[in-house]
């Protein structure tokens, strides 16, 4: 059980750690391609600069849920740092449950947003749809809110889950003892 | 009074360290939902993030930066400006205050400069006999220098939430480049002068300007010196747009580093990606959902209540500098400089308009005051990064950053009080 879990993650990790690289790859190759194309033959590829827009997205929401998976959230924390290790953990745990919450929330309501876009044929240019693309929000958001809830979980029944849930992000302050 | 106890909770919440977009997000959707909006727009406004074509450069320019910092261009870098500047009086700090800030601008300031340099810069400083202090203030203040100049990610991102408030005065991330180099130039300057002033009486350690070594560091950075006249010259040439530069900058430094140089392997690659689209990440789901908060804002006219509240009490526009500079400050030292951006500037900028102020030239102040904050103490983010680089207490970095401070805190001042600095070469 315990291995198929682990299996299960990983491969799930590989895949948006694929995805990742193989998107930034590609938008970093499409968009030279499409400044080359310009400079050279005065005409660019009219579908690379949109398509890039909506891969940022892809990417930054990806991005995010990365960060959500190693604790590398832009956060201020400096209350919980006066606490005791108990009550900190504590404290991690309450706004790791918020953070699920409110990002289950956001979830629910972008999935009617793409229904909406569904239903009325949104187009992001003529002829392609709008709502696969958009998708990637209610999804990034659902999992980030899983995360989330995990981490919540994690702080309260794993010891020493700080330390596994990977490193402490920059902007907390290290070595500060 | 329910919306009094919810921002406080929401408040505590966030300085008990939730995830700071988490907070916002839960304060944008309880705006609407009390306003009685469908929640929906939330996703509308993170969909915006789709619809900006300059966003793509801070994930372009961040990749370029973690790629650089992951190979050899550091050390290079020293070798190179050792070897150019390195016989001026106190030449050796001014190497590190020029390194730091090229690097700074191409890197954004997210502490990898001083994680990067300081480990080369500190040890030399200490052997041409500098003082410990004199050395670690200055690497710490130095971790932040170059946020000014072109093509630093706060500069740009600044540039993205100026133009999204659909202001009477364009702000164009071009205009804002050009608006930072003599404000940034000042603070160099100013640092350098005080570094030649506390090199005097020390020997000259590296005693003459030697060709040979010149030419051979030149010849070592053969592939990374095209870099800045790439960007800097196409921007400010007129010949690329800032996307577009963003994007060449990464495929250059892909190719130089990863196929020429091999100093990041195939198999590093994908880890160099993810801890940088890692940062993105964390900026650009900041900057969607602050999208969101700031229209709710916006609707509720949140930003004119605080300026006739604040009208009321201030009328010149002077005093009202000194007030903004004081808060940028606090600011500036509790959130990262990202976060301030994109959470402050829909609130401060429409304020400073009605007091006069040129939008370009609020980004300037805005981001050296940022700059500041990075080690004001107590808690200012890269005294604890150099601390923990260097193995030293965070009080001993307080003492060494108080000198760099106030030089940094005048030519802050300067800045703020000056517009035409920063807005002469528009």
């Amino acid at each position: 059980m315990q291995t198929l879990v682990n299996k299960a993650l990983r491969g799930i990790h590989a895949v948006e750690e694929g995805v990742l690289a193989l998107l930034l790859l590609s938008m970093i190759v499409l968009a030279s391609l499409d400044i080359f194309l310009r400079m050279f033959t005065g005409g660019g590829l009219v579908w690379v600069s949109p398509l890039i827009r909506i891969m940022v997205l892809w990417l930054g929401l990806l991005g995010a849920l990365l960060a959500t998976r190693d604790n590398q959230h832009i956060s201020i924390d400096i209350l919980s740092r006066v606490l005791g290790d108990a009550l900190r953990r504590w404290a991690q745990a309450f706004t790791s449950l918020f953070a699920a919450v409110v990002c289950g929330v956001t979830a629910w309501y972008s999935i009617e947003f793409v229904q909406g876009s569904f239903e009325y044929q949104d187009e992001v240019m003529s002829g392609v749809p709008a709502w696969p693309l958009q998708i990637v929000i209610p999804l990034s958001f659902a999992m980030m809110s899983l995360r989330f809830a995990l981490h919540s979980a994690g702080y309260v029944f794993v010891k020493n889950y700080r330390k596994l849930a990977g490193p402490e992000q920059a902007t907390t302050q290290e070595g500060d003892a | 009074m329910i919306q009094a106890c919810i921002s406080f909770g929401l408040l505590l919440i966030a300085l008990y360290g939730a995830p700071l977009f988490t907070v916002i997000l839960a304060s944008a959707l309880f705006g609407f939902y009390r306003a009685e909006i469908d929640l929906q727009v939330v996703a509308v406004e993170v969909y915006r993030l789709a619809e900006m074509p300059v966003l793509s450069a801070i994930p372009f320019f961040t990749f370029a930066g973690y790629l650089l910092g992951e190979s050899k261009a550091p050390q290079r870098l020293v070798r190179i400006t050792d070897a150019l500047l390195g016989w001026m009086p106190g030449g050796l700090a001014i190497v590190a205050l020029c390194a730091c800030a090229l690097f700074t601008a191409f890197t954004g300031a997210s502490g990898v400069t001083i994680v990067a340099l300081g480990a080369l810069l500190f040890p030399a400083l200490q052997n041409s006999g500098y003082k410990d202090s004199f050395g670690l203030g200055l690497i710490t203040t130095s971790g932040s220098l170059g946020l000014l100049f072109a093509p630093s990610l706060p500069l740009i991102l600044y540039g993205v939430v100026a133009q999204q408030m659909g202001l009477d005065i364009p702000v164009s991330i071009d205009d804002l480049f050009l608006a930072g180099i003599l404000p940034g130039l000042l603070m160099v300057f100013a640092l350098s002068a005080y570094s030649i002033w506390q090199g005097r009486g020390l020997p000259q350690s590296t005693s003459r300007f030697d060709r040979a070594e010149a030419w051979a560091a030149i010849k070592d950075s053969a592939w990374e010196i095209p870099l800045p006249f790439l960007v800097l010259g196409g921007i400010y040439g007129g010949f690329f747009a800032v996307s577009d530069a963003a994007a060449v900058t990464a495929l250059y430094a892909l190719v130089v580093i990863v196929f020429i140089r091999r100093e990041v392997t195939f198999k590093n690659l994908p880890k160099v990606m993810q801890e940088s689209m890692m940062l993105v990440g964390a900026i650009m789901v900041i900057l969607g959902v602050s999208l969101a908060s700031t229209n709710y804002m916006i609707d509720a006219e949140i930003p004119t209540k605080i300026f006739d509240f604040i009208r009321a009490h201030i009328d010149s526009k002077y005093t009202f500098l000194i007030l903004l500079t004081l808060f940028l400050l606090v600011l500036g030292m509790m959130l990262d400089i990202f976060s301030a951006i994109v959470i402050m500037v829909p609130i401060i900028l429409p304020i400073a308009i009605g007091y006069g102020l040129h939008p370009v030239h609020l980004g300037i102040l805005f981001l050296a005051n940022m700059q500041l904050g990075y080690f004001t103490p107590p808690v200012g983010m890269n005294l604890f990064i150099a601390s923990f680089r260097f193995n030293r207490p965070v009080m001993e970095l307080y003492k060494a950053t108080i000198p760099f401070f106030v030089i940094l805190l005048a030519c802050v001042l300067v800045i703020t009080y000056w517009e035409g600095l920063s807005l002469v070469l528009l």
